[in-house]
């Protein structure tokens, strides 16, 4: 009995300590390191002096509107493309597991935008966005709809959100399936035994039963929606205007345009904690929600 | 069974092993190659540089020294655009390059810790006066070439002799609106959209530097300068009467331009071999934007190279060693002159295959007749991050040209800081 505990153990040191290992050194020593020098007025480059300013970064954040607009773009953007792509994530979810004869290319097809990179994404976009639609507008005369999107704040920012979720809804849909694939026959025979029709059946049945899906769903989009850069630079570069500038980006810039590594720390910080505390009540709140069977 | 286990254990700790050392190893491998490369000294030394255009051409010089000298030259590509950030983290690393280039001002200002003293290069005396960069007394920058920007025209439609200053500029743009035809444009690439143009009021200023240090302090309002009011109003004037610059990119400008759609756009030398691809059926030049009547074009360094001096003694030396050769040996200004089609910055050299803009630059920069790159002094990311913001307002916007000349002012102070 001892010696399988003992035995036990081995494997879970085998297996936990070189993640363990990996994570301390590329998130948890970062993370302190810039949690120091958040604390300092400094460029960035070891030969330069670092000058301590105490809380004065964090103190600067709170009157720096461009961080705060920045903050409300990121907050619309985040809501908007989350509730979108789990929509649709769902919705592609719940279509590819019914008997549909194209359900497997179906499932290819919608997953494939995940597969292409984010700036790759973003480029291709844009010139759809950009040049296409001016085109079209100029053929069929609709240039109220078909106009150069990314130059228009608010158009640009639903540009962005329609290609994020184009990129996402794919992904999330896997994970919805294998949510709906997890139920069991019995449950959905005994339902439709029972007389509950499709409705019923999807709400009464089916969601209570994939709330775990929810969970895990939710928490991705809303931290990489939050954290989105790759399709924010190369779809908008975060213009017209910076109205479409999102977190990541505006502490990109700060750092490595502006030289601020310092404010950029703290900037980066202060969003950390805003991604965890947000997220964390999001899991909380589903995780309460879950049911067992 | 319980060997099974057993050998079943050990393998995957072996593969657990594997995995990390293997991790490990590639850092180890990398540090060690540097380590050799700083301890091994003279046989080798790296070159990493932002001149996309000649990448093949270094490439092959490299070939060419080591056949001449012995030393190995190792040259790092870069994609161009995040040069300056690749740069600044490998020097920061101490996994730096030997020799590497930079934008003399603001960028080797902030480097300025990792410049080597180059003063004792044979060639310093004959680089052309105020090409050199300088830190504190001590040459540490040696110029690439000179560039020079302002209107690169198409010589058949426009006669510069009767466009003279900002108003005739703006008139022709009106012009030639009225025969449905674009006069003048800009396009969307943040340098093109707005920071070279803006140079032209900041160089036209008595002391530019310390106009623009004034303004970055608050002391200095721009509103209330002709020269800013007047290039507000060129803006509006392109606003106006020639396309949204920011529906078009660099190349589309130039090709417009190749095929006379446009008859000028805001560019330097630099944009010669685009059109190098493009028959062309008129005669093209580079003159001076006329803004309140300027004469000069901005001519100025781009780029320099500098050595790092936070490597060791005997790869330093071999990094000024090649640079002594690429300036005095005959290959070295083959190199320069034909591979690079540098305009020459040291005395002796000469260039007799310079393409036609370039050959403008040359004229304006030996009759004196040129502008500073106020440009070298702007703060440190001010160009991306704030004033190319502001022209995406502007041109999608009704904002006046007071609003206009408001933001930028308030931009540099805010960059400033």
């Amino acid at each position: 009995m001892k010696a399988r505990k003992k035995r036990d153990i081995g494997w879970y040191i085998l297996f936990t300590v070189p993640l363990l290992f990996i994570f301390v050194t590329v998130v948890i020593i970062p993370f302190i390191v810039g949690l120091f020098y958040s604390f300092f007025d400094w460029d960035g480059l070891p030969l330069n002096p670092k000058v301590f300013v105490g809380f004065d970064n964090y103190i600067k954040l709170f009157s720096d509107t461009r961080f705060g607009s920045t903050a409300i773009q990121t907050t619309i953007f985040t809501l908007i493309a989350v509730v979108l792509i789990n929509l649709l994530g769902l919705a592609f979810a719940l279509l590819v597991t019914t008997r549909l004869r194209t359900r497997n290319i179906g499932r290819t097809m919608l997953f494939m935008p995940y597969l292409i990179g984010g700036l790759i994404l973003g480029y291709i976009w844009k010139f759809i966005f950009g040049d296409a639609f001016g085109a079209i507008g100029e053929i069929t005369g609709q240039s109220g709809v078909f106009f150069n999107w990314l130059l228009d704040s608010k158009f640009a920012l639903l540009a962005l959100i329609i290609v994020s979720t184009w990129q996402m809804a794919g992904y999330i849909m896997i994970i919805y399936i294998t949510g709906i694939q997890a139920i069991p026959d019995e449950v959905i025979e005994a339902a439709s035994a029972d007389g509950a029709g499709f409705w019923q059946t999807l709400f009464k049945i089916k969601f209570p039963l994939l709330m775990p899906s929810f969970t895990i769903c939710l928490f991705m989009t809303l931290s990489n929606c939050f954290k989105i850069f790759d399709v924010n630079l190369s779809l908008t570069g975060g213009g017209p205007n910076n109205a479409t500038e999102m977190f990541a980006m505006n502490i990109y810039n700060e750092i490595f345009m502006l030289n601020n590594y310092g404010y950029g720390q703290a900037k980066a910080l202060i969003f950390f904690i805003a991604v965890a505390v947000i997220t964390l009540v999001q899991v909380s709140i589903t995780k309460k929600r879950e049911v067992s069977m | 069974m319980t060997l099974k286990k057993l050998m079943s254990l050990m393998f995957v700790t072996v593969l657990a092993a594997t995995t990390i050392l293997a991790g490990c190893g590639n850092n180890s491998s990398s540090s060690d190659s540097s380590n050799e490369k700083e301890g091994g000294g003279a046989g080798k030394i790296v070159i990493f540089q932002s001149k996309v255009e000649i990448t093949d051409q270094m490439e092959a010089l490299a070939k060419d020294y080591q056949a001449e000298t012995g030393v190995e030259v190792e040259v790092w590509g870069t994609t161009g655009d995040d040069y300056f950030t690749q740069v600044k983290t490998k020097l920061a690393n101490n996994q730096g390059p030997t020799v590497f280039s930079l934008a003399p001002g603001g960028e080797s200002d902030q480097m300025s810790a990792y410049l080597e003293d180059l003063s004792k290069l044979s060639f310093i005396d004959k680089i052309v006066e105020g090409m050199t960069d300088e830190k504190d007394g001590k040459v540490v920058g040696i110029p690439y070439t000179m560039e020079g920007f302002g209107l690169v025209y198409n010589k058949d439609v426009m006669d510069m002799s009767a466009i003279t200053d900002t108003d005739s500029l703006i008139g022709f743009m009106v012009d030639e609106k009225a025969k449905d035809k674009t006069a003048f444009g800009l396009s969307e690439e943040s340098y093109f959209l707005i920071g070279h143009i803006l140079n032209t009021p900041f160089a036209l200023q008595e002391k530019p530097e310390e106009f623009m240090n004034a303004v970055i302090a608050g002391e200095q309002t721009i509103t209330e300068v002709k020269e800013f009011q007047e290039f507000a109003k060129l803006y509006a004037a392109i606003r106006k009467n020639s396309y949204n610059p920011l529906e078009v990119n660099y190349d589309k400008a130039c090709g417009d331009l190749a095929t006379g759609k446009i008859d000028a756009i805001h560019q330097g030398n630099w944009s010669a071999s685009m059109f190098a691809d493009y028959d062309m059926e008129f005669e093209m030049s580079l003159a001076a934007l006329p803004l309140v009547g300027n004469d000069k074009l901005a001519v100025s360094v781009p780029t320099a190279w500098y050595v790092n001096s936070q490597a060791d003694e005997a790869e330093k030396q071999a990094g000024i060693a090649f640079l002594e050769w690429l300036y005095t040996s005959e290959t070295g200004e083959k190199y320069l002159m034909d591979e690079f089609g540098f305009i020459p910055v040291v005395e002796g050299m000469q260039n007799e295959n310079l393409d036609v803009l370039s050959q403008e630059v040359q004229k304006y920069a030996e009759a004196g007749n040129t502008l500073e790159w106020a440009t070298n002094y702007y703060p440190a990311g001010i160009v991306d991050v704030y004033l190319t913001p502001i022209a995406e307002k502007f041109f999608t916007t009704e904002m006046t040209e007071q609003e206009l000349l408001e933001e930028i002012q308030a931009a540099f102070v805010e960059a400033g800081k």
